[in-house]
């Protein structure tokens, strides 16, 4: 594989996406970067895209794989099989890739934030949520064994105009997954149908430590709203979160418990926090000088 | 009804909405998509504006593009006091005019590097487009701290403000999404709080509101 | 450059600080929020909320608070503990979350500070007045803007040796003089402050401004010529919060007693020492309350204070509370004065009522002192809309006087208010109110316990009926022994418990899961009551009346003990 700047081999080892199939056009070049290396790719066909390092003479080709809508690489040795992701094939769903968008943070406090309710009136005021329907109830979370990912189930928070149907706000339940170290899932009642979930997605490629490309995507049961809509309502929930995630200090995600304040409704972040501790990941990150990793309250 | 071709995350288009904002003006929103689809750069929007720019506005038959000429337009059509834009004012539409190219220039520089670090524009010379913006800012610090030392709150030497501080506003407050930090412009960060506690102000992504204003508390 | 963190640095101008504004500041690699609270009050604190990190400079400016744009954590002028997060209305952070603070002070027009101390601002000579110059960051190293001043200095000015450490001073033919001083804001980047030796106004100020700013950009963009060698920059530094708060606090029981959320909608003074707060529902309807139910407020410093109903009857969309502002009081009213807003979400318990309106008598007689007034004021605009009879005696200090009058008034003709009486013409005043005794009245008192106790006594004495005589004190003034270790049976569930000493039959049986409500647990409102069956009690309550005590029947378990070695109670 040759030297790569970044040595971490926890991050090294894993899949990561550099651009949506809908932005990759037949037998025209792409440059995005990954872990501070330049890269190149190319589509040639639907199935297959070429991928190299934009430096390396030879164009030795790195690792494809096209999955969930993304162009994914590797600069390591990962897993063969990316988490899974049944929604993305229900027939009657459409995947909207929402845009990627450049944040000058790292990677983890991306996530974390797509893990945050409480500042969803502060920040998305009148979208997903509004003073003084402020509280973040107890919900649960758990680090699934089998699939190593963070679940946190019967999340609920209040918000304002839930359903197209009704102009009256109300407590919508919220899942989330955390599948993988830069990649979250969230699925929420869908607007037009209850019974069903919609599923949002961020999967965020790691430019540098301190800078990421987040890409947004949907999965939803909605047959109405043009694409554009969507992605345009994705666009300005992205763009609300964007100047508070390059006001955090600092921008490393910090993995010791003291370096922030948690209350209750951090409770996901920090299973975050611990999880990415335990598998030893340092880039993007402040590593822990915590001894004790394990207890997990 | 007043008709304003709109993308949310523009800061060109913001100028506008605030514009018709302070104006009480209510208009109907055409979403055009800047990013990632390029609509703008359509065959069918290309009949609107030829430039493939944003903003656009249309008022009954007349087409303005271009933020600075909409806010001329706006605010000489449309502002009854004649505050924001002192059309029988020579000097103080001179005053407003320089400022207004001065917006264009932060457009290039502060506006370019936002493009480049959130959406992607890799072929924008960054350090370049900081650089300059750091120069404006300079220049413009300076200029309002004395303007603050000789009692003008705006950038004009008027009571109210003017399109001029509309026209800077935003690439101004959107600055360090392209990695150009306010730190060193304190005169910069006061007409900021001050710009945002003009009634009616609204935020857009990236925009966060200020306190109350001393005049609106108990 | 370690031994610069003891030194005094300038920050910011005050002129940096106008109204509800927060200033961004740096120095030595670390950021700093800076902001004048109404009170004048100079907050120099660690640019980061101790949450999430978000930088404090872009949050909200309140006046005496400022508020985080992440999750609206708020946090006080002064001492910069956190007051409210909005994510947990209930939670009783028996923890203090505390932002990190520097030493502020004021002089010379400009905002100083320093990590660690060693003495004041230096004193400066011959700035006995001054005007403070435009500050102009330059990009470059303290040293190298150093070694300029001493150097090479400034055309027509004469460097005079300073004897502070901090101030590079130059003086003119006139005498006039010139200070700088450098603020290294990180290893490439400073900001170069000055002041003139004199105060100036008007034209002439913006003359001296406008040149001595010429000659400091002269110096700026000089030094940015140079091609000076560039450091790494400093880290920031970020400081670790304590080992409790890195954890995340328990989801206590206490929290599910607290299940109501209000949002206080009006927050009124209402009279130099009291305040009303009139408190909506987010959501659901408010469960009824009965004239003379009390509620229990989660305070957002984990303080939990009761509070009377003041609603007169069929006002079923909020409740109405009155608050006294004690000057020396307890974290309660502080709190309620100082860190409750409007808008703000608290957590409340259901009303309990211990002290309820009998409705069945013929003539009904309230006496009220000072802020025991808020229950009566209930009970007696219950009867009003009954047209029941009855007669209201409000003692008060004229201060408070404006409190309650127009409700009072609303009350019809029987009111009587008498302010700023002595005690004994109080008292000579309520034998006066009680000299007529009837099984068929009731008077209810509320008050300072002194006044109770007294009314009480006088009540007896005049052949008043005990049970006749109803009250509700505030707080329980007696001093609570709980040295006692005894048994407890619980009849209903067969269950034997062991009350150790330290710990109330109410703790012992949270512990072991047994809820009982409870509400003021000091023994002055009576929700924890229980049957006694069997046992002597150590009645230790102001709640139960003496003839109560005496049967020995019922206890309170939030304070009151066994003097047998075992009591059997009714649960």
């Amino acid at each position: 594989m040759g030297a790569t700047i970044c040595t971490d081999k926890v991050i090294l080892n894993q899949w990561h996406p550099i651009s949506s199939v809908d932005d990759l056009k037949n037998n025209e070049q792409g440059n995005t970067i990954l872990l501070e290396e330049d890269l190149s790719f190319n589509k040639i066909s639907d199935e297959e895209v070429l991928i190299w390092k934009s430096a390396d003479p030879s164009k030795k080709l790195l690792q494809a794989k096209l999955k969930y809508g993304y162009l994914w690489t590797t600069l390591g040795h990962p897993a063969p099989d990316l988490f899974s992701f049944p929604e993305f094939y229900e027939i009657d769903r459409r995947n909207v890739a929402t845009g990627a968008f450049g944040v000058n943070i790292s990677a983890g406090r991306a996530i974390e934030n797509f893990l945050d309710m409480g500042h969803f009136p502060f920040v998305h005021t009148g979208i997903l949520g509004e003073e003084p329907h402020t509280e973040v109830k107890e919900y649960d979370v758990s680090i699934s064994e089998n699939d190593d990912e963070i679940l946190a189930t019967k999340c609920q928070f209040y918000q304002p105009q839930a359903a197209v149907a009704s102009s009256e706000g109300t407590d919508v339940e919220y899942i989330y997954r955390v599948p993988h170290i830069n990649c979250a899932i969230l699925y929420k009642s869908s607007p037009v149908d209850e019974s069903r979930q919609d599923a949002i997605v961020i999967f965020v490629q790691p430019v540098g430590p301190e800078k990421v490309r987040a890409h947004t995507g949907m999965c939803i049961i909605d047959d109405k709203s043009a694409d554009a809509d969507i992605r345009l309502f994705q666009q300005t929930i992205f763009g609300q979160d964007k100047p508070i995630l390059e006001n955090q200090l600092p921008k490393k995600l910090p993995l010791d418990s003291r370096a922030e304040t948690p209350i209750r409704a951090d409770k996901s972040a920090i299973a975050y926090r611990r999880w990415l501790s335990q598998k030893g990941l340092t880039y993007g990150v402040i590593p822990s000088k915590d001894i004790n990793l394990s207890r997990f309250t | 009804m007043l008709k304003l071709y709109d993308y949310e995350l523009s800061g060109n288009c913001y100028k506008v909405r605030l514009m018709l904002a302070f104006l009480g003006l209510t208009y109907k929103q055409i979403l055009i998509e800047f990013y990632p689809s390029k609509q703008h750069k359509s065959q069918e929007f290309f009949k609107i504006n030829p430039l493939g720019q944003l903003p656009v506005i249309s008022d009954q038959d007349i087409l303005v593009r271009d933020a600075q000429a909409i806010l001329i337009y706006l605010a000489a059509k449309y502002d009854r006091q004649k505050r924001w834009y002192p059309t029988r004012n020579p000097a103080m539409i001179a005053q407003i005019s320089e400022w207004l190219f001065f917006a264009n220039d932060l457009t290039s520089t502060s506006s370019a590097a936002r493009l480049h670090d959130g959406f992607f524009y890799t072929d924008i010379r960054i350090e370049e487009c900081r650089k300059r913006a750091h120069e404006l800012f300079r220049v413009l610090d300076e200029h309002l701290y004395f303007n603050e030392q000789q009692g003008y709150s705006w950038i004009c030497h008027s009571k109210n403000p003017t399109i001029a501080d509309i026209a800077c506003f935003p690439y101004i407050i959107l600055s360090e999404e392209g990695g150009i930090s306010r730190i060193n412009y304190p005169a910069i960060r006061r007409w900021c709080d001050r710009f945002k506690r003009i009634p009616h102000f609204t935020v857009m992504p990236g925009v966060f509101p200020a306190g109350p204003d001393k005049t609106l508390d108990k | 450059m370690d031994i610069e963190f003891s030194k005094w640095f300038p920050v910011a101008s005050t002129s940096d600080l106008p109204y509800r504004h927060i200033f961004q500041a740096q120095l030595l690699g670390r950021e700093y929020a800076i902001w004048r609270a109404d009170d004048g009050h100079v907050n120099i604190w660690e640019n980061r909320c101790l949450h999430r990190g978000v930088r404090l400079s872009i949050g909200i400016n309140e006046g005496s608070e400022l508020k985080c744009q992440y999750h609206g954590w708020r946090y006080a002028n002064r001492t910069a503990g956190c007051t409210y997060i909005p994510a947990h209305p209930a939670d009783a952070p028996a923890r203090t979350i505390c932002n990190n603070t520097y030493q502020s002070q004021e002089k010379y027009g400009m905002i100083w500070t320093c990590e660690t101390p060693d003495g004041t601002v230096p004193e400066i000579e011959g700035f006995g007045s001054y005007t403070v110059l435009r500050p102009i960051p330059i990009n470059s190293s303290y040293k190298t803007i150093e070694n300029f001043l001493t150097n090479v200095g400034i055309p027509k000015h004469q460097f005079v040796k300073s004897k502070s450490t901090v101030a590079w001073q130059f003086k003119l033919e006139s005498g006039t003089q010139i200070s700088f001083f450098i603020q290294p804001q990180n290893n490439n980047i400073s900001i170069l402050r000055g002041i003139y030796s004199l105060h100036i106004e008007g034209a002439e100020k913006i003359k001296i401004l406008k040149h001595y700013n010429s000659i400091m950009v002269e110096i700026r963009d000089k030094l940015e010529k140079q091609d000076s060698p560039q450091l790494p920059d400093l880290e920031p530094k970020i400081s670790q919060v304590s080992d409790q708060l890195s954890k995340i606090p328990v989801y206590g029981n206490q929290n599910q007693r607290f299940h109501l959320r209000v949002t206080v909608t009006e927050k009124v003074r209402i009279s130099d020492n009291i305040i009303k707060l009139k408190l909506k529902s987010i959501k659901e309807q408010l469960p009824t309350f009965h004239a003379g139910a009390h509620i229990d407020i989660q305070l957002q410093n984990g303080l939990i204070r009761q509070y009377s109903l003041t609603n007169g009857p069929g006002e079923t969309d909020h409740y109405c509370i009155a608050v006294k502002i004690e000057k020396n009081g307890g974290g309660g009213s502080k709190t309620i004065g100082e860190n409750i807003a409007i808008g703000d979400v608290i957590a409340i318990s259901s009303p309990h009522n211990s002290f309820p309106l009998l409705r069945n008598s013929k003539h009904t007689i309230f006496v009220a002192g000072g802020i025991g007034i808020t229950p009566l004021l209930s009970m007696a605009k219950a009867l009003h809309s009954m047209k029941l009879s009855f007669e209201f005696h409000y003692f008060t200090q004229s201060q408070d006087l404006s409190a309650f009058q127009n409700e009072i008034y609303k009350l019809g003709k029987n009111t009587n208010t008498y302010i700023d009486l002595t005690i004994d013409q109080t008292l000579s005043k309520i034998e006066k109110i009680l000299e007529t005794p009837s099984p068929l009245n009731k008077v209810y008192v509320c008050g300072p316990g002194e006044m109770i106790e007294n009314t009480i006594k006088i009540g007896n004495d005049s052949g008043w009926n005990e049970s006749n005589l109803r009250y509700e004190y505030f707080k329980n003034n007696n001093k609570i022994d709980n040295d006692s270790t005894f048994q407890i049976e619980l009849a209903r569930s067969a269950i034997s418990l062991n009350v150790p000493s330290g710990k109330s039959i109410l703790e012992v049986l949270t512990e072991n899961g047994i809820k009982l409500e409870s509400s003021c647990e000091q023994g002055a409102c009576g929700t924890c009551k229980v049957s006694v069956l069997e046992g002597d009690i150590n009645h230790q309550d102001v709640y139960l009346n003496s003839s109560e005590k005496r049967k020995g029947k019922v206890i309170l378990t939030c304070v009151s003990r066994a003097k047998s070695d075992r009591l059997i109670l009714d649960i």
